[in-house]
């Protein structure tokens, strides 16, 4: 992987510029200066000007993907391989954390990547719970606070975007309802999950959700495979989802390890019912196949029909329109950020697999070689994001990870007192499906209550016990991270990482 | 031999493709080859009812990874690696002459 080292002045000559926002469908140069956009089209070039040669490439601005996993339980270790090294240069993580868990979310990402991060987040306190989890029990709504939503949207409004909504699980429509409630009150979209595959039997909501959107509010995994669908059982489109796009229902793709089938997406394109936004729901357990990368989605989207322009624009203006950034991307009007994406329209037969690992032949992929993010280039690594240290969550059970060696003495006093406050606690996985929230709540507030007495900064708190458990750095909310380790080694490990600074200190 | 082990009908160690899909104590098993030995895991996984004779043995023989979602188990075990709380049921397997002997692991304290 390599970056350019400064952003100095860059024309990106002979390129295909694709630019719905405006219009735009031509050869063209894209002047970038200042880390801004300056000009498309002929024109004075500085003397310093890099040139970087475009022929036979397509130019557009910098993708954006509305639903990845960055954080948490389905997060990567390097949130930009999924980004800025795949082309894309804004990403939104759908639903890692939750309003109780935000403030881990923010500092340990926030301004951390190359890659522009936003955050949807789970109407449930502490976030996505993960694939382990069945997500739909209600009681994990736990409390809601109202106050603390709307004061991180007036703190955070620039990095959060939506209320992400389960519509589906126990407790009927009530869940869902709460949800978009809480989005009007606080004024930004509801973005809906639908489809259902953990209860047996399902208890569908779709349908509800679908009713209660409103203009601006965004249903992902469109064309999933699961109970729940939008097509009924002679496979035509329910009345209810055209209704909601005649509303002004954005719908998405939310590509997903679960959530994307030929089936569906063929018989709904059939009938004209295309998405509004491209996205990708990238996470560790679908980076190996069948999702790879938001561009192979685009691909599985030509396939299906979209035209060249309608991929772009699906993953440019539509969603920073959705999501309220595009005074600052998705599109590459003078003045803008030089938020850029270039790349080719391979020619030649690939395999497209849906999540049911059904296969369709496309002619034609899309391959990003070069993005740029406020002008600085970055060559395209789309491999990267799949090698096992990036989304292969284990911990390190038989040896403390190398990185604990850098922890400083304050976070190993730390660790210490954390193991000491633990040790009367009890807590087990009695369950792969139903999760003990309140215990893993419980270990939240302790972890806060000692972290609060150390006087420690969240960021360093959370990574003192990430580094002693995990050789990647991953993250996730602290709460659900102890929970998940069995007790007596967890508080074995601490005690370990804590101690090797009495060591060093006696030395 | 203990009574516990039970034979593994359709699978021979030298020439069967591994791994191979059998039939264990009325069970359906996927028999791996594993460095110089063999093992046996539940063949299918309730996560999306994933066969896992389409797994990939990891970890230096030490795990495997469902083919479809990734989800990765301690072959010692069963133990969900990077899905705690989840667990798949794993055979010992022996060999016998010209066949191959399994017992569930956990199922009689002897793991």
């Amino acid at each position: 992987m390599a970056a350019s080292e400064k952003s100095g002045p860059t024309l990106i000559k002979g390129g295909h510029v694709l630019d719905p926002a405006q219009g735009i469908d031509k050869i063209a140069d894209v002047l970038i200066e200042d880390g801004r956009i300056s000009r498309i089209g002929d024109g004075p070039v500085p003397a310093d000007a890099e040139i970087v040669e475009a022929t036979h490439h397509h130019v557009s601005p910098g993708f954006i993907d509305v639903h990845i996993h960055a954080y948490g339980t389905l997060g990567f270790a390097d949130p930009d391989s999924l980004g800025i090294w795949q082309g894309v240069t804004s990403f939104v993580e759908a639903g890692g954390p939750g309003i109780g868990t935000f403030d881990e979310f923010l500092a340990l990402l926030a301004g951390r990547t190359v890659t522009d991060l936003y955050a949807g987040l789970w109407l449930r306190p502490m976030g996505l719970i993960g694939v382990n989890y069945i997500e739909g029990d209600a009681r994990s709504l736990m409390e809601i606070s109202i106050a603390k939503w709307m004061d991180a949207v007036a703190d955070h409004g620039d990095v959060l975007k939506y209320v992400k909504i389960g519509a589906f699980g126990r407790y009927g429509t009530g869940p869902l309802k709460i949800g978009k409630g809480l989005s009007e009150i606080l004024g930004i979209p509801a973005y809906f999950h639908i489809g259902e595959f953990q209860e047996v039997p399902p208890q569908i909501t779709t349908a509800e959700a679908f009713r209660v959107a409103g203009a601006g509010d965004m249903i992902t995994h469109l064309y999933h495979g699961n109970p729940g669908g939008l097509l009924d059982d002679d496979g035509n489109v329910f009345d209810f989802v055209r209704d909601a796009v005649a509303r002004g229902v954005l719908l998405d793709v939310g590509f997903g390890g679960y959530n994307f089938s030929w089936r569906v997406a063929e018989r709904a394109f059939a009938q004209d019912l295309v998405p509004h936004l491209i996205s990708s729901d990238l996470q560790q357990h679908n980076v190996t196949g069948p999702v790879y990368s938001l561009a192979n989605v685009m691909s599985v989207m030509l396939h299906l029909g979209l035209t060249l322009n309608e991929v772009i624009e699906r993953v440019t203006i539509a969603p920073a329109r959705a999501i309220s950034i595009e005074d600052r991307a998705g599109s590459l009007r003078p003045g803008m950020p030089a938020d850029v994406t270039v790349f080719r329209v391979d020619d030649g037969e690939v395999e497209l697999s849906d999540c049911q690992l059904v296969k369709r032949t496309a002619n034609r992929t899309i391959v990003p070689v070069m993005a740029f993010k406020n002008g600085v280039r970055y060559e395209t690594d789309l491999a990267g994001c799949r090698d096992e240290k990036n989304w292969f969550w284990h911990v390190s059970e038989d040896a403390v990870p190398a990185r604990a060696a850098g922890l400083d003495a304050r976070q190993r006093e730390f660790l210490a007192a954390l193991a000491k406050r633990l040790e009367p606690e009890t807590w087990r996985i009695e369950s792969a499906e139903r999760l003990d929230i309140y215990a893993a709540i419980n270990l939240q507030d302790l972890f806060h209550e000692v972290r609060a007495h150390a006087g420690l900064p969240l960021r360093d708190a959370l990574e003192a016990v990430y580094a002693s458990f995990l050789a990647s750095p991953f993250t996730m909310q602290i709460g659900l991270f102890l929970f998940r380790l069995d007790k007596d080694f967890a508080i074995e490990r601490l005690r370990a990482v804590a101690g090797a600074s009495e060591a060093v200190a006696a030395e | 031999m203990s009574d516990d082990w039970i034979l593994i009908d359709g699978v021979h160690p030298d020439t069967s493709n591994f791994p191979v899909r059998a039939e264990f104590g009325g069970e359906k098993v996927v028999v791996l080859r594993v460095g110089d030995g063999y093992r046996a895991v539940q063949r299918y996984f309730l996560h999306q009812n994933t066969d896992f004779s389409r797994g990939l043995v990891v970890g230096d023989g030490a795990m495997i990874r469902c083919g479809l979602h990734a989800y990765t188990f301690k072959l010692a075990d069963g133990n969900g690696v990077n899905c705690p709380g989840y667990r798949i049921e794993v055979y010992e397997v022996i060999r016998e002459g010209e066949r191959l002997m399994g017992r569930k692991v956990g199922a009689t304290g002897h793991t």
